[in-house]
């Protein structure tokens, strides 16, 4: 990586929002919301750290369970942190997704900070059921809970903790649903649905009969249609396992329940990547002085990405012979034409940005910069798996967790980190350290990248995921888990800096925030 | 086919981390790049890109595992899952018992070069019915659904004991889910019985 530019907060480029026409205002930031912004967005970015950090062990425990150094306990520990690790991840990020762009929206419409803040206790609430139902219940069949696994314990864990379970999935749907509501109905009040999605960019009626619309605004509102999609089918989920519960004799069709469930997952993890990415196009440009602005292709290629989006998840139905034929064909060609804009659009542009820019390197940039980077090496793995004729040898394989790690870790994690670190860096007026910076991508590239390249390397080798112990006939699938081991105690060391380099700004943060309110207090 | 997917996902990343690579450095030096060629770069990345998917989508496209054509199998094999193991049999398993008595029965005897067919399904939970040569290399799969039956069809070159493990999380016993069959060598015997079990299956 080049030598950055010595770099120090005050250098922060924050212009006010310069996206006005004629016919439409531009809103300025209300001081009072950035106020409560900047309290709120802090805590949250705390929580998500200390929740990674605690999700991540939960990932290492499973490789290291997986290489045989825990041969007395039990493998239902291992599937009841498999569970904790699945739910806790997917979750967390989409709400650190939220809480990033909610922070960062301020700057074009006024985010409804209510919600954030119900987000914030909801998911707390959510997560705390489901540490409760995995670790002290035993709950183990995985985040996506397959129709109707949760039913068939076997004993493995009592009634109470499938409650819980679904307790837990029913609170954190509801508050993310009307979160996510809140958000597009504060983006429908300053942008109409027509100039949300970009339409009027595509007929060429931007800045004359229309509003110039940031990236982000339509990068957020594509993300959160999904999101809303998904988290209303994952009701119609709940609502089959409970009539189950009460109505004697009723039993749901489990091919029905599949497809509601993978759709459910499939929207929520998509949504997730899109604010990721909507983060980058909002921060990369101020990092490298360069515009990134709303044209025809981008417009073009985000309505395309929701289009394909919604249809693309039949690839997790592959191996369900039975699904009809045109079907498991529309998901091969969604998930390979899905990556058309991605690449050729979202990437290639965050590409031209910083091509010969005068860009400033800091941890949050570097970040943004490797996110895209992670996301273009999953969409490799992930279209290469969506082929059907190849999903018949990997479908459930460690290629699967191999290439949504790549984008999820290496891509949404990154964007989203480097928007906690640069959020650090500004409110705290600490600069960015050189060094730290290079300890923490270094540890981050090696360790992240080896971690995932065991597993690619692991599911190319026919090893199946979610083995808590593997056969002698897959003996070397143990031999990998023990190589991956030593990459992931790279990546976290790697986080440990970071959250040591970041965690000190935060402190920081609200050490003065909290003498600002004594001070505030004191006066009044 | 696993190992081929795992050198074009390698060599294609090392192109992105190469051109992400190229883009860092070219920070160093500060230049605008040309709209114009730009735009033309874009448009033959759309164009190589776009193109690649439609061929790999052809070439691909045959190659789907679903049972197509009207080629009969020469031997039908039921397969049925239930926490935590495989029942196979030559004929049809209808309920618990038959499962039992399936999951201690002496391996199914497939021969060699002969088109089998599994017919798949679960009396509980969904599980994955994968097939594994005796080497431990995963050879195909399909799923285990209560209420549906999937056909996998398949032929085996070499004769040996295969493994079924389940690929879908299934409980606590999942990891240690397993059955096996035998491909044996092809003799005029179990030609005879292939040929028998075609007809059965023809007949009804």
């Amino acid at each position: 990586m080049p030598d950055p530019d010595s770099y120090s907060p005050q250098q922060e480029i924050d212009p006010a929002p310069n996206h006005a026409s004629p016919a439409f205002e531009t809103s300025s930031q209300n001081p009072e919301t950035v106020k409560r912004l900047n309290r709120v967005t802090p805590i949250w970015m705390a929580v998500v750290s200390l929740l990674f950090l605690t999700f991540s062990l939960d990932g290492y425990f499973l490789r290291m369970y997986q290489s045989k150094f825990f041969p007395i306990m039990r493998p239902e520990w291992f599937y009841a942190v498999l569970t904790l690790h699945g739910v806790g991840m997917v979750g967390l990020w989409f709400v650190a997704g939220m809480a990033a762009v909610t922070y960062l929206l301020a700057r074009y419409i006024r985010p409804p900070l209510w919600a954030s803040w119900m987000g914030l206790g909801g998911t707390l609430a959510g997560f705390a059921l489901l540490i409760e139902a995995t670790t002290r219940g035993m709950f183990g069949t995985g985040w996506y809970f397959l129709y109707p696994l949760p039913l068939y314990s076997q004993g493995t864990w009592p009634p109470w903790a499938t409650g819980c379970f679904f307790a837990s999935l029913v609170t954190l749907s509801s508050i993310w649903l009307v979160w996510s509501l809140a958000m597009i109905s504060a983006i429908l009040k300053r942008y109409p649905l027509r100039y949300a999605l970009g339409w009027h960019y595509l007929s060429g009626q931007a800045g004359k009969q229309g509003p110039e619309v940031p990236p982000l605004v339509l990068i957020t509102f594509v993300a959160l249609i999904p999101g809303v999609a998904g988290f209303a089918d994952a009701f119609a989920v709940f609502a089959f396992y409970f009539i189950q519960w009460q109505v004697k004799g009723f039993v749901a069709n489990a091919l029905l329940m599949k497809n509601l469930t993978f759709f459910f997952g499939h929207m929520m993890v998509h949504a997730t990547m899109y604010l990721g990415v909507a983060i980058v196009y909002e921060m990369l440009p101020r990092f490298s002085n360069r515009s990134w602005k709303t044209n025809r292709i981008i417009a073009l290629a985000w309505n395309a990405v929701l289009a394909m989006v919604l249809f693309a998840y039949f690839h997790h139905l592959y191996m369900d012979f039975v699904q009809p034929r045109m079907l498991q064909v529309m998901g091969q060609m969604m998930s390979y034409f899905s990556a058309v804009p991605a690449a050729v659009v979202s990437i290639f542009d965050g590409l031209r940005v910083v091509y010969g820019s005068r860009m400033r390197w800091t941890i949050a940039s570097v970040f943004m910069f490797l996110g895209l980077m992670g996301w273009a090496a999953g969409g490799v793995g992930a279209v290469i798996d969506s082929t059907i004729s190849v999903n018949y040898f990997f479908h459930n394989t460690l290629w699967v967790p191999a290439h949504f790690h790549t984008y999820y870790l290496m891509g949404c994690v990154l964007m989203v980190l480097g928007f906690a670190s640069h959020l650090g860096v500004k409110l705290s007026g600490i600069p960015d350290s050189r060094l730290a910076r290079r300890v923490i991508v270094t540890l981050f590239l090696i360790g992240g990248y080896g971690f995932i390249l065991m597993f690619f390397w692991a599911g190319a080798h026919s090893i199946p995921r979610r083995y808590a112990i593997y056969p002698h006939e897959l003996a070397w699938g143990t031999h990998d888990a023990r190589v991956s081991v030593v990459f992931i105690g790279i990546f976290i060391l790697g986080l440990l800096f970071f959250l040591w380099e970041t965690g000190r700004r935060y402190l920081e943060i609200f050490w003065a925030q909290f003498r600002k309110r004594q001070m505030e207090s004191y006066i009044s | 086919m696993q190992i081929e997917a795992f050198d074009v996902f390698v060599a294609i990343n090392a192109v992105v981390g190469a051109v992400f690579l190229w883009v860092a450095l070219s920070t160093r030096h500060q230049h605008e790049p040309n709209i114009k060629s730009t735009n033309r770069l874009r448009i033959w990345f759309f164009g190589i890109l776009t193109a690649g998917l439609i061929l790999a989508f052809v070439l691909m496209f045959p190659r789907m595992p679903y049972p197509m054509g009207s080629q009969k199998p020469d031997q039908i094999v039921y397969a049925v899952g239930m926490q935590f193991s495989w029942g196979l049999s030559n004929e049809p398993i209808k309920n618990t018992d038959q499962w039992r008595e399936a999951t201690y029965a002496p391996p199914v005897k497939i021969p060699v070069g002969s088109l089998v067919e599994f017919r798949v399904t679960s009396f509980d939970v969904n599980h994955s019915l994968a097939v594994f040569s005796p080497s431990g290399h995963l050879l195909g799969q399909v799923q285990a659904m209560p209420g549906y039956v999937n056909d996998l069809r398949m032929r085996f070159s070499k004769p040996g004991t295969y493994w079924i493990f389940c690929l879908e999380l299934c409980g606590m016993g999942h990891h240690r889910m397993r059955g096996e069959f035998e491909v044996v060598p092809r003799t005029s015997n179990s030609a005879r019985t292939s040929a028998t079990t075609r007809e059965a299956h023809a007949g009804s």
